[in-house]
Order: C-alpha cells, then sequence, then structure tokens
C-alpha cells in the first residue's frame, strides 16, 4: 500500500511544474498535452509486480523527482565536437532537453524539413497533428505521458515524398547537469518513397545523476526507407527510459540499430507496427554493460497485415554484476499471412555475478507464417578459444578476440563509418583485459 | 482439401458416457465443515487434518492468479462438490467382487484392471471420482519392497512416509489452485521404490471422473530411494456433461541419489463441444525434486483433452549431476485452451536439462508453450536445451510462446529454439504424389512432428498416443 501511496507521490511531483498552456494557437496542441496529463494521473509507477517491468526494479529513480532543468548550460561547439560526426551534415544538439541553435547546424537543401518542433509547429502543424503523438501508446506507458505532457522542444525531421537524404542526420542528446530530468522527443516522417538515415545520439558530459526521458515517433509512408541508428552513452549514474515507436506502411522497410552502454538503468522499448502488406524491418542491438548497470530492452514486432517480414538479432555482453534484461515479442495478427519472422537473442556472461533475463516471445494468430526464434546465454565456446590458441594466439588474446568479435556483429550493421569506428573502440576498451 | 481436413478433426469423444453407480456424494461447498467430513471419513490422523486446515487457511488468505494466457468465466468454488466416491465401498479381496457395473466401465475405457490382464504387464491402481477402487498387482510388487497403493491407504498404513514427503515439493501455499487440492485431496496414488530396487514393471494411474459437478482433487505422490528407478504412467478420462468440472491434481516426485523416476501423461479428459460448452478445467500442479546426486527425472506428457489445460510439470534440479527432462504434444482443438510447459530451476552443479514441446493448434483454440529455465549462482556448469514447435492448422487458432530464460551463472549454457509452421500444400501434394490421400498424409506428418515426444512413452501408451492424435484432429487440416 505505502508503495502505491509513494508511486503517486512521484508522478504528482513530476507534474508539479506543469501547467495548463494559455491557449496557444493550437488547440490539438494543449488537447494533447492535457490528455498526456490525464493519461499520468490515471496511470501508476510500474512496479517488479508488473510483467513488463519484472527484472527491472525502478524504484532507485521514484527515490528521485527530479525536475525539468531550469536553465541550459551555456556550452560551446569546443566542449562537444568530439561527439560530431563527420559524415553528418545536419546536426541538431540538445542540452538538457532544450533545443540550442548555437550548437546545431542545419541546412536546408534537399526540400527537408529539420528543425526544432516548437518552432516549426505553427508553420507545419496539419502535417504534424497528424502524426505527434498519434503512435506512442503513451495511454498504458506512464514515461511517455510524462514525455508527452511536457512536450515542447524536439527533433522535428520530415522527408518529403521521393526525396532520399544521402548524408545521415545527427541528433545529439547531451545531459550537463545534475538531478534534472531532461524529455527529449523526435518525430521522424517519411513521406512515400523517401530515404534518410537518423542518428539519435545521448551523451553526457559528467559522471553524475540525471535522468532522460526520450520518446520517437516514426511514421514510414510507402515505399520509404528509414535507417534508425541509436547510441545511449549516458553517464553511468544515470537513468535512461526510452521508447521508440514505428508505423510502416506498404513496402516500406524500417532498420534500426540501438546500442546501449550508458546509464546506471535504461530501459528501451522499440514497437515495430508493421501496419501494411509487404513492410519489413530489420532490429538490431547490443547491450555492452558492466559494473552495477542493468539495461533493459524491451521490443514488439507487431505483424498486422500480410507479407511482412522482420528480422532481428540482439546481443547482451554482461560484466561484473550487471543485469541484463531482454524482452522480445512477435505478434502475428490473423490477417498477416505469409508473415517471414526470425529473431534471436545472443547473451555473453563475462563474469560470475552478471545475469541474464531473456524472454523471446512468440504470438501467432496467422497459420500460413514462417516464424523462429531463438535465445542463448553462456560463456565463449571452448572450441572457438582452441582454435584461435591452435594458431598461436594467447587465451588472453584469443579471449579478447572473441568477446569483442561478438559485439562487433552489431556495430558492423552501422553504416555511418565514424561513428561505427567510435563505437567499436568503446567496445574493445571495455572487453579488453589483460 | 480444407473440407477433408475438417471433417477429419471432429470425431466425438468416445468416453463421454457415464456410469450409473450410485455415489456418495458431499453436499456442494467448502468450509471448515466439509474438509474436516473428508478427513474423518477417511479417517486421518490429526496432523494430516492440521495439513488440510493450514493448507485451507492460506487458500481463503490467496487470490485467483489471472496471468495465464486462458480465459474462463470465475470459478464458483462453492457449487462444486469436494467429494465423490462409488457407494458399495469396501476392501475388496479379490477382483471379482468389484462392482460390475464399475468393471464394465474400465472395460470400456480398455483399461487392463482385471488380473486376468496380466498381458498388459502393467499394475494399475484406479480412482473413480475422488476414491481409488482397485490397485492390481500389489503383492509381486511388495516382493520387491515396492509399495503401490492409494494414497489413504498409505497414510493408514505408511504415516511415516507420508509425513515426511507430503507437502515437501509442492508446499500447501505454492499456487492458488494446490492450496485448494492440500485442503480437499480425497484420494491419489502413492508409490515408493525402496534402495537399489528397480520397478519390474510399469505403474499406471487411471483417473476418471463420473459424477456430475464433482470436483476431482487428487494426489500423487511417489518416492524413488538411492538407487531405485520407476516408470509411471497416468491416463484420465471423464463424462460428457455440458457443465464445467475442476479437476486440480498435485503430484509430488522425489528422486534421490541416483534415483530415476519417469512419469508419463496421456490426458484425455472431457473437452467440451464443438461449441466449446462443458469440458474439464485441468488446473495441475506437478513437481519433481531431483534431490540426490545423479538423479533424474523426466516428464512426458500427451495433452489432448480438457476445455482449458493449464499445467507446468517443473523439475527442480538440486542434486549435482541431476536431470530433468520435459517432452511434451499439447493439441488443441474448437474451443480448447492450453497453456503449458515446465520449470527447470538448477541449483547443483553440473545440471542438465532438456525441454521438448509441440503444441498443435486447430479450430478456434489457443495453445501456449510457457516455459522457465532458471539457472541458480550455485549452478556451475549448468546445461539446457529447449525446442518448442508450433504446428497451426487453420487460421482461427493461436499458437504462442513464452520462455523465459533466467541465468546467474557465467558457466552455465542455455539454448532455446522455437519454430512455428503448418501443413503445406507441397507437402501433401507429396503424399498424393506416392498414392497417399490427404487425411492419412495429415496424420503421418503429425506423428512426425511429435516423434520426438512419442519415442519417450511407454509402448502401450505411444500407440494409444498416436491413435488418440488421429482421429483428435480429424477433418481440422486445409
Amino acid at each position: 500500500m505505502n508503495e502505491a501511496v509513494c508511486n503517486d507521490d512521484y508522478l504528482a511531483n513530476m507534474l508539479k511544474t506543469w501547467s495548463e498552456p494559455s491557449t496557444s494557437t493550437l488547440p490539438w496542441l494543449d488537447q494533447l498535452r492535457s490528455e498526456a496529463v490525464d493519461c499520468v494521473n490515471a496511470l501508476k509507477m510500474p512496479t517488479t509486480r508488473d510483467e513488463e517491468w519484472r527484472f527491472t526494479d525502478i524504484s532507485p529513480l521514484i527515490k528521485l523527482p527530479f525536475q525539468v532543468a531550469k536553465e541550459p548550460s551555456q556550452l560551446k561547439i569546443k566542449d562537444i565536437d568530439h561527439f560530431f560526426l563527420g559524415e553528418a551534415k545536419i546536426r541538431m544538439v540538445f542540452v538538457d532537453g532544450q533545443y540550442s541553435p548555437q550548437l546545431s547546424c542545419i541546412t536546408h537543401d534537399n526540400d527537408i524539413i529539420v528543425g526544432n518542433l516548437s518552432a516549426l509547429i505553427s508553420c507545419h502543424s496539419s502535417e504534424i497533428a497528424t502524426h505527434l503523438g498519434q503512435y506512442t501508446d503513451f495511454k498504458n506507458n506512464v514515461f511517455a505521458a510524462l514525455n508527452t505532457s511536457y512536450l515542447h522542444d524536439g527533433a522535428l525531421i520530415l522527408v518529403p515524398h521521393n526525396k532520399s537524404v544521402t548524408a545521415p542526420i545527427h541528433l545529439l542528446f547531451i545531459s550537463t547537469q545534475k538531478e534534472v530530468t531532461s524529455y527529449s522527443r523526435c518525430l521522424i516522417i517519411a513521406e512515400s518513397s523517401s530515404n534518410v538515415t537518423v542518428i539519435e545520439d545521448y551523451v553526457a558530459l559528467q559522471e553524475v545523476t540525471y535522468v532522460t526521458n526520450s520518446v520517437t515517433e516514426i511514421s514510414i509512408a510507402d515505399n520509404a526507407q528509414v535507417n534508425h541508428i541509436r547510441i545511449q552513452r549516458e553517464s553511468d549514474q544515470a537513468f535512461h527510459i526510452a521508447d521508440c515507436t514505428a508505423s510502416l506502411a506498404q513496402g516500406s522497410q524500417y532498420k534500426s540499430t540501438s546500442v546501449a552502454l550508458g546509464a546506471r538503468i535504461s530501459r528501451y522499448d522499440l514497437n515495430v507496427k508493421l501496419a501494411d502488406e509487404g513492410a519489413e524491418c530489420s532490429i538490431n542491438g547490443l547491450a555492452l554493460i558492466k559494473g552495477q548497470q542493468l539495461a533493459d530492452t524491451h521490443t514488439f514486432i507487431d505483424h498486422i497485415k500480410p507479407n511482412g517480414c522482420s528480422q532481428q538479432l540482439h546481443k547482451c555482453i554482461v560484466d561484473d554484476t550487471a543485469h541484463a534484461v531482454f524482452n522480445g515479442k512477435i505478434m502475428v495478427r490473423p490477417k498477416a499471412q505469409c508473415t517471414n519472422s526470425t529473431q534471436s537473442s545472443r547473451n555473453l556472461l563475462l563474469s560470475g555475478k552478471a545475469q541474464v533475463d531473456t524472454k523471446p516471445q512468440l504470438e501467432i494468430f496467422a497459420d500460413d507464417v514462417k516464424c523462429a526464434h531463438g535465445a542463448t546465454v553462456g560463456q565463449l565456446d571452448n572450441e572457438e578459444i582452441f582454435y584461435l590458441r591452435s594458431r598461436g594466439l594467447s587465451e588472453i588474446t584469443a579471449r579478447n578476440l572473441l568477446t569483442y568479435a561478438f559485439g562487433a556483429e552489431i556495430l558492423e550493421r552501422i553504416p555511418v563509418i565514424s561513428l561505427r569506428h567510435q563505437l567499436e573502440q568503446t567496445v574493445l576498451k571495455q572487453t579488453q583485459r589483460n | 482439401m480444407s473440407a477433408v481436413l475438417q471433417n477429419l478433426v471432429n470425431q466425438p469423444y468416445k468416453h463421454g458416457f457415464v456410469t450409473e453407480i450410485e455415489s456418495e456424494v458431499a453436499p456442494k461447498g467448502l468450509n471448515e465443515a466439509v474438509i474436516r467430513m473428508i478427513s474423518a471419513k477417511k479417517k486421518e490422523p490429526e496432523w494430516l487434518l492440521t495439513f488440510r486446515l493450514e493448507a485451507y487457511k492460506k487458500w481463503l488468505s490467496m487470490t485467483e492468479p489471472h496471468w495465464q494466457n486462458v480465459k474462463y468465466p470465475k470459478i464458483d468454488f462453492q457449487s462444486i462438490s469436494y467429494y465423490s466416491a462409488p457407494k458399495s465401498k469396501k476392501k475388496f479381496a479379490s477382483m471379482d467382487e468389484v462392482d460390475p457395473e464399475l468393471l464394465r466401465t474400465f472395460e470400456k475405457l480398455g483399461i487392463p484392471l482385471h488380473e486376468r490382464a496380466a498381458l498388459a504387464g502393467v499394475a494399475v491402481d484406479v480412482i473413480f471420482d475422488s476414491v481409488s477402487v482397485a490397485t492390481t498387482y500389489k503383492e509381486r510388487l511388495a516382493e520387491v519392497g515396492i509399495i503401490f497403493c492409494s494414497i489413504s491407504e498409505a497414510v493408514q498404513k505408511y504415516p511415516d512416509l507420508i509425513k515426511k514427503y507430503l507437502g515437501t515439493v509442492v508446499p500447501v501455499g505454492d499456487n492458488y489452485y494446490a492450496a485448494l487440492n492440500s485442503a480437499v485431496f480425497t484420494d491419489g496414488s502413492f508409490c515408493f521404490i525402496p534402495k537399489g530396487v528397480k520397478c519390474p514393471m510399469d505403474l499406471s494411474t487411471y483417473f476418471r471422473i463420473n459424477t456430475e459437478s464433482s470436483g476431482q482433487f487428487e494426489r500423487t505422490l511417489i518416492i524413488a530411494e538411492d538407487g531405485a528407478s520407476v516408470s509411471y504412467l497416468e491416463g484420465c478420462t471423464a463424462p460428457r456433461f455440458d457443465t464445467n468440472q475442476l479437476h486440480a491434481a498435485v503430484v509430488e516426485l522425489v528422486a534421490l541419489d541416483n534415483a530415476d523416476i519417469k512419469y508419463s501423461t496421456v490426458q484425455n479428459w472431457y473437452a467440451g463441444d464443438e461449441n466449446g460448452i462443458g469440458g474439464i478445467y485441468n488446473f495441475v500442479t506437478k513437481r519433481g525434486l531431483a534431490k540426490g546426486i545423479n538423479s533424474r527425472i523426466s516428464w512426458t506428457q500427451v495433452e489432448t483433452g480438457s476445455a482449458i489445460t493449464w499445467k507446468y510439470p517443473s523439475c527442480i534440479l538440486r542434486g549435482d549431476n541431476s536431470v530433468g527432462e520435459f517432452y511434451s504434444v499439447a493439441v488443441t482443438n474448437n474451443y480448447q485452451q492450453a497453456d503449458t510447459g515446465t520449470k527447470m530451476i538448477h541449483i547443483g552443479k553440473n545440471t542438465r536439462s532438456t525441454i521438448v514441446s509441440k503444441g498443435i493448434a486447430a479450430g478456434h483454440s489457443n495453445s501456449s508453450y510457457r516455459g522457465l529455465v532458471r539457472v541458480t549462482p550455485t549452478a556451475d556448469g549448468a546445461r539446457n536445451y529447449s525446442q518448442c514447435d508450433s504446428m497451426l492448422i487453420g487460421d482461427q487458432c493461436g499458437a504462442h510462446t513464452f520462455p523465459y530464460i533466467q541465468v546467474r551463472n557465467n558457466s552455465a549454457k542455455v539454448e532455446h529454439e522455437a519454430s512455428t509452421s503448418k501443413i503445406g500444400e507441397d507437402q501433401l501434394f507429396y503424399f498424393a504424389q506416392r498414392g497417399i490421400g490427404a487425411e492419412e498424409a495429415v496424420s503421418m506428418i503429425i506423428n512426425g512432428f511429435c516423434k520426438d515426444v512419442f519415442q519417450q512413452l511407454p509402448m502401450e501408451f505411444a500407440v494409444e498416443a498416436t491413435k488418440l492424435l488421429s482421429f483428435k484432429l480429424e477433418g481440422s487440416v486445409g
């Protein structure tokens, strides 16, 4: 009972700074925000008694009702330029959840619309209204509801019909202050036959405690392609709770590669709706954690219409007393005949106290489908180590090499070379032992 | 093609008759007085009554679980009769004295109850409604020191053994239905294999629910001492009623050092009609404790009946090098629902477990596999392999897989794979090419699909299971 009261307290605290919008020019936006507040009030903080949060105890977070940063830190380009990516022509930088035009770099070629959501919302109201808040299930997700309540700044990317954006777009979310909550939001709209690559990148400037609450919505129209790369390298004391929903129209393609390296507790919910015929998605994930970190990834691939195709590979490398959680649900609805779906969860435990909870889940209501999933948990294969040793590598080198290779399989799927190299260095550093 | 398959599935339930036999039925409802009445009727010692009352108290404090992937209207526990026994109950000196009506029932079911059925070579304990009516081959088993009798008899004759083991694997408050069972269980089988004895024949229990609106709550306890081994079979049927009946059994297995217990079930309770009316709710708790080193517990189940099947035969692998196995075929048709699977809890070093689960869903049914593989920090070198395959027949049914894998030890190796498939047109075409009709082809494909599990069954059961499956699915493929 106590717990319930405390939860409500937490949410009440989180809404303390929320104020009724002073009737803006966009009634739909005001309505969306108030609806979200109603949802927050109706919902409770999840506990480990909720199936979806069974292995992820967020009670440490409940003790810390951090508010939105009052003043964003004043950063110079040189403070953060080591995060920049050479390939990205367009860069949007958010500091503690607020958009920073000085640090961002936006070029207007190709007719694509990129910019801060709060600035562009009035001139593109109708396009945004049809998508914003329409995909994420904030009615059942208290964190997404909180995010939507505080909806203000965010990244908006709208790629018009037939446009192909060759250079990746870099969205950099920087946390600089301790004990604040940042609400970050992304809306990616790919119109029919368009093509775009987006990098969502969460970084920290210092090792402090803070909370990132992020919501991403991606709408992919007929035959469009979105390549979504998500890097979470928060501070090791941070909390990172994120929700991403992608909705795929006929013949569209969604590729997602997510890498979780940081945060004390991180949770990533990825929902992919194959809402029309012949949609395809490819989901890859890597969690590389150590110390007392907990990384929880929940994915939900929903096959709604026929001829859909999904492929998923999720890997976890867990060291020290860290804890990795994976829950991958694949749903094949009654009409989704001729679906082809594969899912694989691979987990490598590097220490005796590391923990893994994995639950690949299939729910199938159509008979003409090909679905398979697999999961493994274990340590490095002795035969593989022997093979390398027989070629003259020391045992340590062989182990390091195999551990690195285990993670690198996911990194190889990142098409942005500079980013891949950065991550490869990080993984190399973390998997090497003497 | 579809029509052929449809006709194929919808065979009538052949065990649906009611035997006109006078029964003593307790009034409906559950309260302390009923529990005292059951205990008094069975002339139980005081400690067992205390055990029951404690369980009842626990049960009252618990709420019905709702996490399962099956749906049913709320059960009114006060409208169930908790005791029903054939009236002419006295101790029979030989089979000839048994009520001929009862014998005919079992003959109809094809159970080799009569001693003359010695050819079958199986010792049978028969539970009719809630009470054990006959046990065969007792003397021959007693020669080698094996105790095989009804649990009520064991309570009278071997109270120390029962007291020592009852409720140790499935504690009274383990779950809602186990608590209910512990409070009201009426009979069941008891089997004790002493040190070093290999049981010379398969042991079998046959369960039959006969009375309408009675629940069946039997309790089975099997103990294999050091180096002992036993193969135990269980079969179930029930007559056709339009009301749903609850079957909440508890099975406990204990295997000590180097012991080996093999437990096979062919479950064919009445499944309800084609509109999902009636049928048994089969909510059973089965658990084996591999307590000693090198012990082995193996569950094999063929689940074809019941409106709802909801059970997870589990193994707690406590002894070092102990082995747990689970082989399951679950077939659902019409409006049947099944949520079944296993739990493998690895505690001892170098423990191994294997899970092979095959689910076949047809009609409007739903079949779920739910399994847990847990490797605790002490289980160095633990190894698990799980395989769950589902086959869907028709587009109105569902197949679900919920495997939970929890690993707390880095020397463990856990593998899980699952797949879903259907009987393809090309497969049927291939058979047709070779002159084999659709019906037979489907039967062959399904038997091939289930082969890994049927191989684990004792011979007679394997034959029965194969037959059961082929008529169960008659008419559903297409």
